[in-house]
């Protein structure tokens, strides 16, 4: 009897074995769901909605999302998962995957009467050693385009089919490499705009060089397309708002009132004065001409007053495009227009206007030197636009992730192969039953390449063997090539993962495995027991 | 220049949806295409640019959806596919048709768009959402609001299921991983609320819509913004308030709204549902009393907090089940349509900040609600005779639980509608007996009741204003609330007389009021008295989502002194 019934009757509980069968039925029953999507050959799925919503995905994240996980153990993993979203923005799919198998594996053993707490010891020792071998393997890269676009090649065609990934990539590594400016440095990827436009009949995504707005002049007669011009991005209200509730407004007459609001407007039209001004003062006599882009609102007497003097204003801007401004075209974000020089004004080649349907887009293009990019998606309907962005996303991240750890590691499941073979030969050096775990631990790890192998149509036993067999003999790396089933070399197919999306796999599934491990009373108390 | 001046409408929870859903039901059955008999002046027909925006989707037809933002439950959206259904981007799912054909149409379009690694791709098609019939026969066409019975009362399980008008796409967001719950409430606490609003996935695309609201307006007003106070929507509603006010500081009219039943909390009994609902309400007023405009509090029920009877208010000429979500959130709605309706006239000089400005003075910014609907003006009475017969106090019930704003110093604004000019009182060879009466001189619905409430209200100041147009209580509006003494323009037959059962009553008038006084300090003292006996340290799902104890003793030194607006009683 759980020492819980006796403060609570109505207490749910289960034991010891009953407890531990629980958590495992459930991380087996998540990795089964999630097996066909691992790897190139996995399948993409379309979800339709029970109201009709479309959603296109591979990402095993987003499926868990979708699911709407009850099961407290199935949720502590998909929580792993999205954590691993979070850090590295890969290899969701990988974490359940391996804690399931991990969990599969130990159970074996724990069936023959070993202690969880034994296991866990020796999935320490094991992670440790795998760890070390990923240390050595890892290969230094040299940030350059060549290895970048290995990188996120590889993160991409795992999430859409080879021909679009190919185009995905090298409009990645573009805005990477355009943001970082030779700088070895991983870029700010909030400077990376992403931008979706739906369009019947095109589909592209290409890289532009500045920025896209989703809005646009609110003014008929606005230009539609300016070249040559100057950038004032400001953070300034230009609207009248009544100020009858803030201050007291107190008049006497009807004359009075119209007073105070004429010398409420004045503040305003001053503002305005400004900037037309600065506008004279670069533009005129020149070929130049002039943008405002302003955080705040513009009401229609001050669009009317710029308009007049053909300065192209957009009100309400992203507070993020304040920054990506700055950097894509120079120039500071104004917040007052109090001490306006030419120097805070930023430059573009040519700004122009882009309607759809309702949606209007506003082009800033041709900058001088741009820190911050755009990257325009165009789709048919928005459930391959979101595709395409989350597989933009992922690349992108594996891009910054290559930059910021200087080293890849080579794919295709060759690390998963050497770690196993590595920790074959540990297993040795271990006392006593801990033996036991680390061997589990190695055989989990085989999950990987056979998971791979499955899902592009071979014999799992099979290729298991055979890649084993190859990596004990050869000093260097051995994946699968998933076009032929046969060993390959993944650093001559160009094949490789990032160093961090590994560590943090290990690192992650290890613990969770370990923690539900040793899990030996699971019970469901409280006031809203929910039975049945 | 005269713009539009634009109104942006924010539904926060369950509740807020179903009051929501009613509110935009009744604009668009007031909507006017053309007006053969011209009863009604165009300046007393509501400017619908306010709330609604003008579009365009795909098929390059035009929309007209409302400018509003809500945020509710994964689940509560039932047959409704996320992005509306005016803009495409879904599958058409009912039972009848079968969707095959669409379905492997869009899968050969994502497989030569290459989304797929392989070329190919699974479909998993969920069962399709179970449809209301209501719902069934507007997608057909076959609507039919005059004769058929869809008992809404009963089998509605959502809002989604009486909502007749049509969103943008970009309306909706729902809280992915919290999934509504038909016994518990999922999203609880305050706490949990504001932790929701802050995370980035929900944040960044919730600020960005605003933004794009706020793009297309050219004179944006203010925000009116709906929430459920019992539960964790109430974090988001306030931090939205804050963010609100940060970024575009225009006038806001909040608010809150309490279920109509006692709402249950995942591993709380009866007592630790009670304490969490007082530290939201404690915890809310403390953020809408330093962020809102004005603020009212919104019920059908006559007291909140410590609450086990959950006794109704009690509307002359209405019966409606007091735990009914569809039922009770009309007679909010309709409290909501009639109270806003003055400053959305069109070509009125009225404007939502002087509508708040002018009931909530020096800081004393919770108001109280009250309406009458029906109004008991019998048929053939002129205005001026049922005032003079009505008992001054039973004109009006309260709408604001444990609110009593009594009958002196109240400043108040009110709307009266559905009563025309010629039932205002008799032309002058008619008119015997009411010539002798002060009123006889008043010209119009407003003027009169303004004096009305002059002579019965001591040392009180009235704003009225008023429109012919009633309210529309044909289906979805709950019809059947309305008992059988009033006839189906609204107004009250004779002692004797009742309605046919077939007839159904399709308009009403009504009168809603926002009122202030020094007595709506009581309510604000109810809430603190409720505060002692709450241990914070036992709510377990507060110290979950980090409420700290500084918080929550801020909040209530705030309520102290916010109390402290509401104690001067000789100021009017």
């Amino acid at each position: 009897m759980a020492s819980i019934s006796l403060l609570n009757p109505k207490a749910e509980f289960a034991r010891a074995a009953q407890a531990l069968a629980i958590n495992i039925s459930a991380a087996k029953g998540l990795q089964d769901v999630m097996r066909t999507n691992l790897g190139p050959k996995g399948t993409v799925k379309m979800l339709v909605s029970g109201a009709g919503d479309i959603k296109i995905t591979k990402d095993g994240n987003v499926l868990l999302h979708d699911m709407q996980i009850q099961h407290p153990t199935a949720s502590m993993i998909a929580r792993a998962s999205t954590a691993q979203d979070d850090c590295t923005g890969d290899g969701t799919t990988t974490t359940v995957m391996l804690i399931g198998e991990l969990l599969k594996q130990a159970d074996i053993y724990l069936s023959e009467g070993l202690h969880p707490r034994i296991m866990t010891e020796g999935f320490e020792k094991a992670r440790d050693k795998a760890l070390e071998v990923l240390e050595k393997i890892k290969v230094p890269v040299e940030i350059n385009k060549k290895n970048l676009m290995e990188i996120a090649n590889t993160s991409l065609k795992t999430k859409v089919h080879p021909s679009l990934a190919d185009l995905l990539t090298e409009v990645c590594v573009d805005a990477v490499l355009t943001i970082a400016n030779d700088s070895q440095k991983p870029v700010d990827l909030h400077m990376v705009e992403l931008m979706e436009m739906q369009h019947k009949t095109d589909t592209d995504t290409q890289l532009v060089r500045g920025l896209v707005m989703d809005h646009g002049a609110r003014h008929p007669d606005m230009p539609k397309r300016l070249e040559n011009a100057y950038i004032l991005t400001a953070n300034v209200s230009l609207e009248y708002e009544k100020a009858e509730v803030n201050s007291g407004f107190f008049y006497k007459t009807a004359t009075e009132r119209e007073q105070f609001v004429r010398a409420e407007r004045d503040f305003i039209d001053q503002r305005v004065k400004k900037v037309i001004e600065l506008k004279r003062a670069v533009c005129d006599g020149t070929d130049k001409t002039f943008v405002l882009i302003n955080q705040k609102g513009i009401d229609p007497i001050s669009l009317d007053a710029l308009a007049k003097e053909g300065i192209l204003a957009l009100r309400r801007a992203k507070r993020r495009n304040m920054e990506r401004l700055a950097l894509a075209c120079g120039g500071t974000a104004m917040n007052s227009f109090d001490d306006l020089q030419e120097e805070h004004l930023g430059y573009a080649g040519v700004v122009y206007e882009h309607v759809l349907g309702e949606n209007k887009y506003t082009f800033v293009e041709d900058c001088k030197n741009p820190l911050s990019v755009t990257i325009l998606i165009k789709g048919p309907n928005k459930h391959t636009i979101t595709q395409i962005k989350d597989a933009i996303r992922d690349g992108l991240r594996a891009i910054n992730n290559t930059i910021a750890d200087k080293c890849l590691v080579p794919g295709a499941g060759a690390f998963e192969v050497r770690a196993h073979n590595e920790l074959v030969k540990f297993k040795e050096s271990v006392k006593g039953k801990a033996q036991l775990a680390v061997q589990a631990f190695a055989d989990a790890l085989l999950v990987i390449p056979k998971t791979l192998a499955i899902n592009s149509g071979y014999d799992a036993q099979d290729t298991i063997v055979k890649l084993t067999v190859e990596d004990r003999l050869s000093p260097e790396l051995v994946g699968l090539d998933l076009g032929t089933g046969e060993p390959m070399k993944p650093t001559d197919l160009g094949v490789y993962d990032n160093y961090i999306v590994k560590k943090q796999i290990l690192n992650s599934c290890s613990i969770i495995a370990s923690n539900l491990l040793l899990v030996d009373e699971v019970m469901r108390a409280g006031m809203t027991s929910l039975k049945g | 220049m005269n713009h539009t001046r634009e109104i942006l409408t924010f539904q926060f929870g369950t509740y807020a949806n179903y009051v929501g859903a009613h509110f935009w039901n009744q604009q668009e059955a007031n909507f006017v295409y053309d007006d053969p008999a011209n009863e009604v002046a165009v300046e007393q027909y509501p400017n619908n640019d306010i709330l609604y925006r003008e579009g365009r989707n795909e098929q390059k037809q035009t929309t007209y959806t409302p400018r509003l933002l809500s945020v509710d439950l994964a689940g509560t959206l039932a047959h409704l596919p996320i992005v509306g259904e005016l803009y495409g981007n879904y599958v058409q799912r009912a039972d009848e048709a079968p969707t095959d054909d669409i379905v492997e149409k869009l899968k050969e379009g994502a497989e030569q768009n290459k989304l797929s690694t392989s070329g190919q791709l699974d479909v998993l098609q969920q069962p399709t959402a179970p449809m209301s019939e209501y719902q069934r026969d507007l997608l057909k066409g076959t609507l039919n609001t005059q004769d058929k019975d869809y008992k809404l009362a009963e089998s509605c399980n959502s809002w989604a299921d009486y909502l007749y008008a049509r969103y943008h796409p970009r309306t909706f967001s729902m809280l992915q991983g919290i999934t509504r719950k038909s016994d518990v409430q999922s999203l609880a606490t305050h706490g949990a609320g504001v932790e929701m609003w802050h995370s980035t996935a929900f944040n960044e695309d919730f600020c960005d819509r605003i933004r794009q609201y706020a793009e297309e307006c050219d004179a944006l007003q203010g925000f009116q913004l709906l929430f459920d106070i019992d539960d964790g929507f109430s974090g988001m509603a306030s931090k939205c308030l804050e963010h609100l006010n940060d970024e575009y500081t225009r006038a806001s009219y909040v608010l809150p709204l309490h279920y109509p039943q006692n709402i249950s909390y995942a591993q709380a009994d009866m007592r630790t549902a009670h304490s969490i609902r007082v530290v939201n309400s404690v915890l809310s007023y403390y953020h809408l009393s330093e962020q809102a405009s004005m603020f009212t509090p919104l019920s059908t029920l006559e007291t909140i907090w410590r609450n086990s009877s959950l006794k109704s208010r009690n509307l002359t000429g209405l019966q409606f089940q007091a735990n009914n979500l569809y039922q009770t959130s009309a007679v909010l709605a309709a409290y909501l349509d009639t109270v806003t309706l003055g400053f959305r006239l069109r070509e009125t000089s009225e404007s939502l900040m002087r509508f708040c400005d002018r009931v909530s003075p020096s800081g004393r910014k919770l108001t109280a609600a009250s309406l009458a609907l029906p109004l008991g003006m019998q048929q053939q009475q002129d205005l001026i005779d049922y005032l003079n017969v009505a008992d001054s106090n039973a004109l009006l019930t309260q709408l604001t639980p444990g609110c009593e704003p009594g009958s002196s110093y109240v400043l108040q604004s009110l709307v009266a509608r559905g009563i025309p000019d010629s039932r205002l009182k008799r032309p002058l060879e008619q008119a015997a007996k009411q010539v002798q009466m002060a009123a006889y001189k008043c010209d119009s619905v407003s003027h009169m009741l303004q004096l009305y409430y002059q002579c019965n209200y001591h040392s009180s100041q009235t704003h009225a204003s008023s429109t012919p147009l009633p309210l529309k209580t044909h289906l979805p509006f709950p019809y059947e609330i309305f008992n059988s003494s009033f006839a189906s323009n609204g107004f009250k037959l004779l002692d004797d007389e009742h309605r046919s059962v077939e007839q159904r009553v399709a308009s009403a008038p009504a009168l809603a009021a926002v009122q202030n006084s020094s007595k709506l300090g009581n309510h604000l003292d109810a809430l603190h008295g409720q505060t002692h006996r709450i241990q914070l340290a036992k709510l377990q799902s507060y110290s979950q989502s980090g409420l700290e104890r500084d918080e929550y003793e801020t909040a209530l030194e705030q309520l102290l002194e916010f109390r402290d607006n509401y104690a001067d009683a000789h100021y009017l």
